[in-house]
């Protein structure tokens, strides 16, 4: 341990802690482009510079390791002017486009400017300023533009140390140095959203999110990425009901500072193929009704089926809440003996974060139901076969896929279909509730490791969609049928011991 | 803080009203009388044929400002959209295609929505504007119109009005 003072403050650190993290566990933020807590010590940006006694000149705190008895102050006149000076010439070629610039509002260079140098260029002219590449296509998510480029080289170590794909270089020296993609490469693995995420300027930005909103107008609610089993710590942005993209929340014991690109637009899941209004009908006889008459149908159509042919199907989308009391109503209402699971079909896993079941709550389900639930094809040749012939099923997507399994659930005489958005689930229903999406209810999902997270609500749910209990205890109602829940409290009261675990550390927002 | 209002005191004169009413009366009659064969000192005027001279820092209707080559200057940062406190601009960004002649400018608003009717004319848009592309200098009034979408501004509308003296175009000081 070593044990250092900071402005004034004492401090007791591990040994190999630099001073600009022991100053971050401090509350203090030494302002820094280089150097990010993820990634190795660059310490090429120089505003990171603190004055230390005993030593001459300022030290890059962001490469001095923490020594005992070492006195740091990161406030002092010296300092400052050391700020204000990399400000000047950080800025001395820098193009000033800020109104067309995406990072705008979160841009370090904008933040201290304000903070630290305040004063006006005194480059003699605009033609005197250096120019480079602007509008460069690095890959299919990613842009760069050298003339708002630091050098900070963050994205090239991300690149070649936590995806361990070297595909950024820098290239040129001086005034003309730039990032470049490395020949006969386009930026095109898994992480790469996750570049322009760690630049600290406007020289990487997604080529999603490009112009779509001004981050100053972007509500953020902490989340659980829905993108796959690894269950990523998360915030949403969203403005007005639309969401525009998931950013890294940070917990060192699951995925650290990182998303992958799909976790990054994932927030498609809340804005895409929304279904807003209880519908009845398959294919052309779609049509949108009131809630009165959809459930009313649904409600004629499931009592048709008797209670040995009925079956529940459960979504690995879902959160463990709607599952949980989908699984209570129809075992306890519909007295259901059969249940299945559907989610997203199996995809790409890598060793960083990616997981192959690209559904974040199987685990969950699994729990809420006690046992392990069938899977969809099951059901989809029972139904071929005639020996199930009504089901409700949660979520939009199909597990198996293909003509078969089209054809297959076709053959049920009931289907009531509860999804967020359409799908090949609903599109082959009788009736299809609309239920909110990931980000306009609060539940918990339980990954691949077995940790449950909370997530909480981030929006209210669109059009006239209803949270999962509310819709199974009208259409409970509707059947003249007892229901084990009657509000939400009941069913997170219900939910809460069957979770494998406690949650998990630094799962809670 | 609750405080007290205290009225003026009134004498038995004053209290009795009369007397004080056809002071009053008294004056009205000798303003008139002052202004229909005397000296002239009314502050109406017969608009519209006569009109008063406004002063050359009047905020009108809104103009968006061109560049030499006709283009838009606005950007769409959403800056004045930001700043607007009555929430009536709304801006869609979009960009220019690589092989456009302003594919170097990048951004630009694909839909520039002002609702005149919500305006409440404070000019913080044009001072918000880092681009000099939105102007109150135009010296008009919203027009009478028969139904309000008639008063929410397009964006090719606002590029086509000029200010007082006819110009569409501003400079941008910085660069071209
Ligand atoms: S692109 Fe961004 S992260 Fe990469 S070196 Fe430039 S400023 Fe740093
Ligand atoms: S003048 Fe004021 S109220 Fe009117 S558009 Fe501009 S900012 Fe909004
Ligand atoms: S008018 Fe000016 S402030 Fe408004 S979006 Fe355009 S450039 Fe930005
Ligand atoms: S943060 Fe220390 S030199 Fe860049």
């Amino acid at each position: 341990m070593r044990k250092l003072t900071i402005d004034g403050r004492e401090i007791e650190v591990a040994e190999g802690t630099t001073v600009i993290a022991a100053a971050r566990a401090l509350g203090i933020d030494i302002p820094h482009f280089c150097w990010h807590p993820e990634l190795s010590v660059a310490a090429n940006c120089r505003m990171c510079l603190v004055e230390v006694e005993k030593q001459p000149k300022l030290q890059p705190s962001c490469q001095l390791e923490a020594a005992d008895g070492m006195v740091v102050h990161t406030d002092t006149p010296k300092v400052r002017e050391a700020r204000r000076a990399m400000m000047e010439y950080l800025l001395l070629n820098h193009p000033v486009d800020c109104p067309i610039c995406d990072q705008a509002g979160e841009c370090k260079l904008q933040d201290y400017y304000m903070l630290y140098d305040l004063k006006a260029s005194r480059l003699w002219s605009e033609e005197g300023k250096v120019r480079k590449r602007k509008r460069a296509i690095f890959g299919p998510h990613v842009i760069y533009d050298a003339e708002r480029c630091v050098m900070c080289t963050r994205c090239v170590r991300f690149c070649a140390e936590v995806v361990r794909d070297p595909v950024l270089i820098e290239v040129h020296r001086g005034d003309h140095s730039e990032i470049a993609v490395a020949p006969g490469r386009t930026l095109d693995h898994a992480y790469s959203l996750m570049t322009a995420h760690v630049c600290p300027v406007g020289a990487l930005t997604s080529r999603d999110f490009r112009f779509q909103c001004r981050v100053w107008f972007l509500a953020s609610t902490p989340t659980i990425c829905p993108g796959c089993a690894t269950g990523c710590n998360a915030f949403l942005d969203h403005h007005r009901g639309e969401a525009f993209r998931l950013r890294p929340r940070e917990n060192p014991a699951l995925n650290r500072s990182w998303l992958c690109d799909d976790g990054v637009l994932a927030f498609r899941l809340h804005n895409d193929h929304r279904l807003t209004a209880p519908e009845l009908g398959r294919g052309d006889d779609a049509r949108p009704v009131a809630w009165d008459e959809a459930l009313a149908e649904a409600a004629t159509l499931l009592r048709k089926v008797p209670k040995t042919q009925r079956a529940a199907v459960l979504s690995a989308e879902h959160s463990c809440e709607e599952n949980w009391a989908l699984a209570a109503f129809a075992r306890e209402a519909l007295g259901v003996e059969r249940f299945f699971v559907t989610g997203r079909t199996a995809g790409t896993a890598d060793d960083l974060l990616r997981h192959a079941d690209k559904n974040p709550n199987r685990a969950g389900v699994r729990s809420m139901l006690g046992a392990e639930p069938e899977p969809l094809e099951r059901l989809v040749d029972e139904a071929t076969a005639g020996s199930i012939r009504g089901a409700v099923a949660l979520g939009a997507a199909a597990a198996t896929q293909g003509p078969a399994a089209a054809a297959g659930l076709l053959r049920l005489e009931a289907l009531v279909s509860i999804a967020p958005r359409r799908g090949p689930l609903p599109e082959a229903a009788h009736v299809r509730l609309p239920s909110p999406s990931f980000a306009e209810t609060a539940g918990t999902y339980v990954n691949a490791r077995g940790q449950a997270q909370e997530f909480p609500q981030a929006m209210s749910p669109r059009g006239e969609a209803l949270e999962v209990p509310d819709l199974l205890a009208r259409l409970a109602r509707r059947l003249d049928l007892g229901l084990p829940f009657r509000s939400a409290a009941d069913v997170r009261a219900a939910v809460a011991p069957r979770l494998p675990r406690p949650a998990a550390e630094g799962g809670a927002p | 803080m609750p405080y007290v209002v205290r009225r003026p005191d009134r004498n038995l004169w004053e209290q009795s009203y009369v007397p004080e009413t056809v002071r009053g009366l008294g004056v009205t009659l000798r303003h008139f009388f002052r202004n229909v064969f005397g000296r002239r000192d009314t502050v109406t005027l017969l608009y519209p044929e006569q009109r008063r001279p406004y002063p050359p820092r009047f905020r009108g209707l809104h103009r968006l400002t061109q560049r030499d080559d006709g283009a838009p200057r606005c950007t769409a940062c959403l800056c004045c959209q930001t700043a607007c406190p009555a929430e009536c601009i709304h801006i869609v960004a979009g960009e220019y295609p690589p092989e456009h002649p302003l594919a170097h400018v990048e951004k630009y608003p694909v839909e520039f929505w002002i609702d005149e009717l919500r305006c409440v004319s404070c000019g913080l848009c044009v001072e918000a504007c880092p681009c000099d592309a939105i102007r109150m200098d135009t010296g008009l009034h919203p027009r009478p119109v028969e139904a309000r979408p008639h008063l929410i501004y397009e964006r090719n509308l606002l590029l086509s009005i000029s200010d007082t003296a006819g110009n569409v175009h501003t400079a941008n000081p910085r660069k071209k």
